[in-house]
């Protein structure tokens, strides 16, 4: 159980954790969303008290991190591939680190052969794939025999097979009724992973729902417009209730007004439509409409969110 | 490479073995980081080399009241026990300088590789690991130092003894020296790792601390003023000297305090912003 409290982190002037708030429960596999600078990873270290909040407080179950007698049993987290000083070798960095807590070797050599890392152990990190240094740090988490998990990014840099190990992995650990809180960009792994979603936008929390009702309120159309003159179409469209997402030099995504009214428009102003239709509804659909206003980086002033975000999301 | 998930479900090994932090623990756990790397051996090694051939070569060379004999009074002459002290603190002036560069990577390759914020996840409150880490490395370099000496004094003997001295380990001006020339270069590790804490990057660490030892000590005595220059005597080079050998300044005592208040300075801060900075 992770909970958080009017959690914020400032850096400067700059506000990376802004006021967010969240319950992180056991028995399921939560996942942290948003757009690359939301605040996701900022909140996961605050978690495990490497970064000390501006103000608010998380707790996981029940007490600050650092006041638990055994941290690693509470916790175990992976926040990011290679933290870890890389002359040593795996199996002398997982050492250290089960040391500080009584724990054996008979446990690391355990952790090694359950990530996979057997035939790499001995050898020092330096060497790694991000592949490998992700499991080093999965093992690391796995360490202490955690109540909770926190991974940030954990599928980053691995090949389909590690990804699929890894959602089977997070699956099992919450079907044992441990906590799993993981973080991602993308919404199509946390779709396949997670069983609650809490989306992160500038620092806030802007969703925290059941993916079911995250599906369900995807189902929102989306009109797919082509057009050589979209630009224009675009700044037609321009309204409070209606978002237009660029897709490419001739294509727009615009949820808030329907395909006929838009079909209208085009030809009261003159401008030829190539197509036009009704996209279904989806995750992505969904993540992309509550991100929209919320991203960290824009591409042009026209208010569209980045384009490079997009492509990452839909791919 | 991929095992099923149901594999950690074997976990019965562990159940029994969580035992929770330990100071105890961190000290193993900072042993095991300290011995695991590469650098850290070899640094070891060079300072053992070093410190063993530098003293042979002392032996050899060294102006000793029995050279008199010759007929020429050197007014450098020393008597047997300085001669052999000498020879045993003759890789000092190097080995200090491994010392310090090995204090400050001790903890600013931690911040380097990404390392520090494994370790500051397993031990959360932080300062039991700065004071782990003094602690191991504090006593590694006390005992690799007193053993490099040990065996300076064994392969130095027979030129020695060809020169006509001798001089038992456990004469009352030997033993001390030994102690004290390895306490300094420990005092001089814990100050360099304070330092690097306190600055976390490599190169800047070690730019200090090679500083403090020797660079500080000919900018004060350069300046014309008596009161700086008798500062000098003060800074960690200095009074950690007079830890194996009489330069007349202060007694031994008087020189362990002042390198326990430099140890004390630097690790104070280091442990204030170990507190309040992020990791």
């Amino acid at each position: 159980m992770i909970e958080a409290q009017a959690l914020t982190k400032r850096y400067g002037s700059k506000t990376a954790v802004d006021g967010a708030g969240f319950l992180v429960r056991p028995g399921l596999v939560t996942g942290l969303l948003g757009p690359n600078g939301a605040g996701k990873s900022t909140t996961m270290r605050m978690i495990v008290g490497l970064d000390r909040p501006t103000s608010g407080a998380v707790t996981v179950n029940g007490r600050p991190y650092a006041e638990h007698r055994a941290p690693l049993h509470e916790v175990g987290a992976l926040l990011e591939a290679k933290a870890v000083h890389t002359g040593r070798s795996a199996y002398n960095h997982l050492l250290a680190l089960a040391a500080t807590h009584g724990i054996g070797a008979a446990r690391v050599r355990e952790v090694i052969r359950v990530t996979g890392l057997d035939s790499v152990a001995q050898k020092r990190v330096k060497g790694f794939s991000l592949g490998m240094g992700q499991r080093l740090g999965i093992a690391a988490a796995l360490l202490g025999d955690p109540q909770t998990l926190i991974l940030d990014e954990p599928v980053n840099g691995l090949d389909p097979e590690g990804v699929l190990w890894v959602r089977t992995l997070v699956r099992h650990l919450a079907a044992e009724g441990r906590t799993v809180l993981l973080s991602s960009h993308l919404m199509s792994e946390m779709a396949l992973t997670a069983d609650h979603i809490i989306v992160f936008g500038r620092g806030r929390v802007i969703a925290d729902a059941p993916v079911s009702e995250f599906i369900r309120q995807g189902k929102a159309a989306t009109v797919r417009v082509t057009s050589p003159r979209v630009d224009e179409l675009a700044r037609l469209l321009e309204s409070p209730d209606v978002t237009v997402t660029r897709i490419d030099e001739v294509t727009i995504d615009v949820v808030g007004v329907t395909a006929e009214a838009i079909g209208e428009l085009a030809a009261s102003a003159g401008i030829a439509l190539h197509g036009i239709n009704t996209v279904t509804g989806s995750l992505e659909d969904a993540y992309l409409k509550l991100t929209a206003g919320e991203v960290e980086y824009r591409s042009d002033a026209s208010g569209q969110p980045a384009t490079n975000n997009q492509q990452e999301v839909s791919r | 490479m991929t095992r099923t998930a149901a594999d950690t479900a074997n976990r019965s090994s562990l159940e029994a073995s969580v035992h929770g932090l330990a100071f105890s623990g961190i000290l193993r756990s900072e042993w095991i980081k300290l011995r695991s790397l590469r650098s850290t051996v070899w640094s070891f090694s060079i300072m053992f080399v070093l410190q063993i051939g530098l003293g042979v070569l002392m032996a050899f060379t060294l102006p000793t009241s029995n050279d008199s004999a010759s007929g020429i009074v050197n007014p450098f002459a020393m008597d047997d026990p300085m001669v052999v002290v000498t020879t045993m603190t003759a890789g000092l002036a190097l080995g200090q300088l491994i010392i310090a560069v090995l204090g400050v990577l001790v903890i600013s390759g931690e911040y380097s590789t990404g390392q520090i914020r494994s370790t500051f996840t397993a031990v959360p409150t932080r300062l039991p690991v700065l004071w782990a880490k003094s602690i191991v490395f504090a006593v590694v370099t006390f005992v690799v130092s007193v053993l490099s000496m040990l065996v300076t004094f064994v392969v130095a003997l027979p030129i020695l003894a060809s020169r006509d001295i001798s001089v038992s380990l456990l004469d009352e001006a030997v033993w001390p020296a030994i102690v004290g020339a390895a306490a300094y270069l420990s005092f001089l590790g814990v100050i360099s790792l304070g330092l690097g804490a306190i600055i976390r990057s490599t190169a800047g660490g070690i730019a200090s601390s090679l500083g403090l030892i020797l660079v500080v000590p000919v900018i004060l005595v350069v300046i014309p003023v008596t009161w700086v220059q008798d500062l000098a005597n003060w800074l960690p080079s200095a009074a950690g000297g007079q830890l194996y050998r009489d330069l007349g300044v202060f007694e031994v005592w008087q020189a362990q305090l002042i390198m326990l208040g430099w140890v004390a300075l630097f690790l104070g801060i280091a442990a204030l912003l170990l507190q309040r900075r992020d990791a």
